[in-house]
């Protein structure tokens, strides 16, 4: 049990990317009255940007 | 070098004997005290102390369980549209800083020592304070403790990563601590646990585990429910905002310039904060509670004015405040 949570803290940066700043991102949009670019979907644009900024994050340790 | 521990828990400070104490005492430089002058202000400061241990800790316990209520009820109260999310960030911005306050205080059992009737006041206090930073306690007393142990080691201070050459790196640093492949911060604290092995400190890193556990799932849940908005304003931001609020004026701004300074005397500076005594939680005469943990955090600066003749006479530069 406490291994699998130990495995899941070291993805956590991409988990955090599609679990937190994809919401985030596309309710954002909504809120000012934006959708995605390229005719994207503001949760399929918030997915595309918060997994891929958490992915990077995940492999180089940082965010910015 | 000094050889003997320095205080931690609040009655700490007293246990040891004033000869041997004064024994283990570096010395400033150009201070050319004799061994009698020593002791006797040894005794002189310790006696002043003692006036200003305890005190009224209630506030802290009403703070600490009023301010952690408050703090959830803002979830429900942004959810339903009743408080706006600017003003809710805010409040849980000062709530999330201010919780380290009250827990700090019952990270020295300055709300009830161990074994008393009310123990669990002092424990629950701790617990509730640091949850919005998500910090557990038990991590945060211990690592607190070697903090005071063993104040500006570069190997033994856990929190000696905060150092920084000026005010604006130290900021960055508390920022650039907390990321992911950095071994700053709660990294660096966990890292410490694992080498320790001993039973608390297990338990503190499985209570880091779940709490963080538990943060992410909130943070997701409400997030893919339509209140990400909500869960940044509330938790995620706040948390952010106080952890370097933290990190600044309770690690780096007391405590700079770290090398080299780990004598009784020397590990702490006073200075005098921009921001004033409170809004700088107390930190300006934060070198009273290195020597005296017991001393409340509302009563350091008063302490400090009491004490302020004999520290001059230890060499300590008073020219601040």
């Amino acid at each position: 049990m406490e291994g699998a949570a130990k495995k899941l803290m070291a993805i956590m940066p991409f988990l955090f990317g599609i679990g937190f700043i994809a919401p985030l991102t596309a309710q954002l949009l909504e809120r000012f009255g934006h959708s995605g670019p390229f005719g994207l979907s503001a949760v399929a644009f918030g997915l595309l940007f918060g997994g891929t900024w958490g992915l990077v994050a995940n492999i180089r340790g940082r965010w910015l | 070098m000094d050889t003997i521990r320095q205080p931690g828990y609040a009655d700490e400070a007293f246990t040891a004997d004033v000869e041997a104490e004064v024994a283990g005492l570096a010395l400033r430089g150009g201070n050319d005290l004799d061994k009698h002058t020593r002791v006797d202000l040894l005794k002189q400061e310790r006696a002043i102390a003692r006036e200003f241990h305890s005190g009224r800790m209630w506030p802290y316990v009403v703070a600490a369980w009023g301010g952690f209520a408050l703090w959830v009820s803002l979830f429900p109260l942004t959810m339903l549209g009743i408080v706006p999310l600017w003003l809710a960030c805010i409040v849980a911005c000062v709530l999330a800083t201010g919780g380290y306050v009250t827990s700090h205080e019952a990270m020295h059992s300055n709300i009830a020592r161990p074994n008393t009737k009310y123990r669990w006041v002092n424990e629950w206090v701790g617990k509730v304070s640091t949850i919005p930073i998500v910090f557990p306690f038990s991590m945060a007393r211990l690592m607190h403790l070697e903090h005071h142990y063993h104040c500006n080691d570069p190997e033994k201070d856990p929190d000696y990563t905060d150092e920084a050459p000026s005010a604006a790196w130290a900021w960055y640093k508390t920022w650039y601590n907390r990321q992911p492949g950095v071994d700053g911060s709660i990294h660096h604290y966990k890292r410490i646990l694992a080498g320790m092995g001993t039973p608390e400190a297990k338990k503190a890193l499985k209570d880091t585990l779940l709490l963080q556990l538990f943060f992410m799932a909130t943070l997701f849940t409400l997030a893919w429910n339509g209140y990400a908005l909500v869960a940044a304003a509330v938790w995620w931001l706040p948390r952010h905002v106080g952890l370097s609020y933290i990190r600044f004026y309770l690690s780096w701004a007391p405590h700079h310039p770290r090398e080299g300074n780990t004598s009784r005397y020397d590990t702490t500076r006073i200075f005098k904060s921009r921001l004033g005594h409170t809004m700088s939680m107390g930190m300006e005469t934060h070198l009273i509670h290195h020597l005296y943990p017991g001393i409340p955090n509302h009563r350091t600066k008063e302490a400090y004015f009491a004490l302020k003749p004999i520290l001059q006479k230890r060499g300590v530069d008073c020219s601040a405040l």
